[in-house]
């Protein structure tokens, strides 16, 4: 075929005129997958914040807020909000730090030890995720609870005492509930980070061994 | 140890790094996708070092594992419909001298390579580096038969496109 050997002649012709990258070029690419898994934290934790920036935004109308003075969260609304924006904005700043640090990365101890940082910083966010959220709706629920019970006139009270063993009950759906609901956050950590995390933990073990053949 | 493994990788790398250069040029159509295609090859092989016991040629060694990462590649990328650019031919160097026509028919034929599959692109990329059948064979993991019927259905095929 007079096309393909035509080809061919072209193709050999231009055997020299390829890029060429130097040693260091090349070096540093062995070590850029670790960095675009971090990258990825970094992009998903900013994507994260802003999803709950939206709900936050789409749900705070004026009857959301009505509520909040009714059971007079509205001072700890807001500075749980300030207080969650600064550590999460806080978070965001350390993936970050932590991408800049893997991609100008270019031996492996150091490699290593930035895989395991970021790692670290991925767990110390859902570990903190998941106490805020712990607290933020335990002060909830009691405020809810306390002011409600303010606010109903009820006229025979012995019919709404509990016994003991109706409080102990009580309590312990309540935390059963508590503990449903944070391994739901928690799962749904694990999903998000955590396959990214597995990616890391691998790559780390496979610089691991080649360090030491 | 693994000092002395990395370098003894990154400057066989430097040294074959057309082979590669020149699957990205086959597999994509812009200077960032070559650039990406030829990091995540880099990449490839430095995994695949370690099982590399140097019995075979480090460039036939090469071959294999850079045109199964860009064949893989692309089949993951290759869920739209692929419009192939004209002008798409990078690296491309006006002949010294310069006749249009050939020239136009070599920009028809580039083109034409791009509108294959990932595996058609594979055997053209090795007819064009010159292997025999046996060692496009043993490149691509199929039997030397195979290898002769494939390419000649690659070479109707291409006939096809140039003349429709």
């Amino acid at each position: 075929m007079d096309e393909l050997e035509l080809l061919k002649k072209d193709w050999k012709k231009q055997e020299g005129n390829y890029p060429r990258l130097s040693y260091d070029q090349i070096y540093k690419m062995l070590w850029k997958k670790s960095s675009s898994i971090v990258k990825w934290i970094f992009v998903i934790s900013i994507v994260e914040f802003l999803f709950w920036t939206l709900i936050t935004v789409l749900f705070a109308d004026n009857e959301y807020w009505n509520e909040v003075e009714r059971l007079h969260l509205k001072e700890f609304t807001i500075i749980s909000y300030i207080i969650g924006y600064a550590i999460t904005f806080y978070f965001i700043y350390r993936f970050y730090r932590n991408y800049r640090k893997i991609t100008s990365t270019d031996d492996v101890s150091s490699l290593m030890k930035n895989i395991i940082n970021t790692r670290k910083t991925v767990k110390y966010y859902i570990a903190y995720v998941l106490i805020s959220t712990g607290i933020v709706s335990m002060v909830m629920t009691y405020f809810i609870f306390y002011y409600h019970s303010l606010n109903t006139t009820i006229e025979d009270v012995s019919a709404y005492t509990f016994t003991t063993t109706q409080w102990l009950l009580f309590l312990v759906v309540v935390a059963l509930i508590f503990v449903v609901f944070l391994g739901l956050v928690w799962l749904f950590y694990r999903l998000l980070y955590g396959i990214l995390l597995k990616r890391l933990h691998r790559n780390y073990k496979e610089l691991q061994k080649l360090e030491m053949e | 140890m693994k000092k002395e493994l990395e370098h003894k990788f990154v400057t066989n790398l430097e040294r074959h790094q057309n082979i590669v250069h020149k699957i990205c040029r086959i597999y994509t159509n812009d200077q960032a996708a070559h650039n990406d295609l030829f990091q995540e090859i880099t990449i490839q092989l430095w995994k695949a070092y370690p099982k590399f016991r140097g019995d075979a040629k480090f460039s036939t060694w090469m071959y294999r594992v850079a045109l199964n990462t860009a064949i893989t590649l692309y089949r993951k990328k290759k869920r739209g419909i692929q419009t192939t650019d004209y002008d798409s031919v990078h690296f491309r160097i006006e002949a010294e001298e310069y006749d249009p026509a050939a020239e136009h028919q070599l920009k028809l034929l580039y083109s034409a390579v791009k509108q294959l599959n990932d595996i058609e692109k594979a055997l053209v990329f090795l007819y064009l580096e010159d292997k025999n059948y046996k060692e496009i064979s043993e490149t691509m993991g199929i039997s030397e038969v195979n290898a002769r019927v494939k390419m000649n259905r690659v070479k109707t095929k291409l006939k096809n496109i140039l003349n429709p």
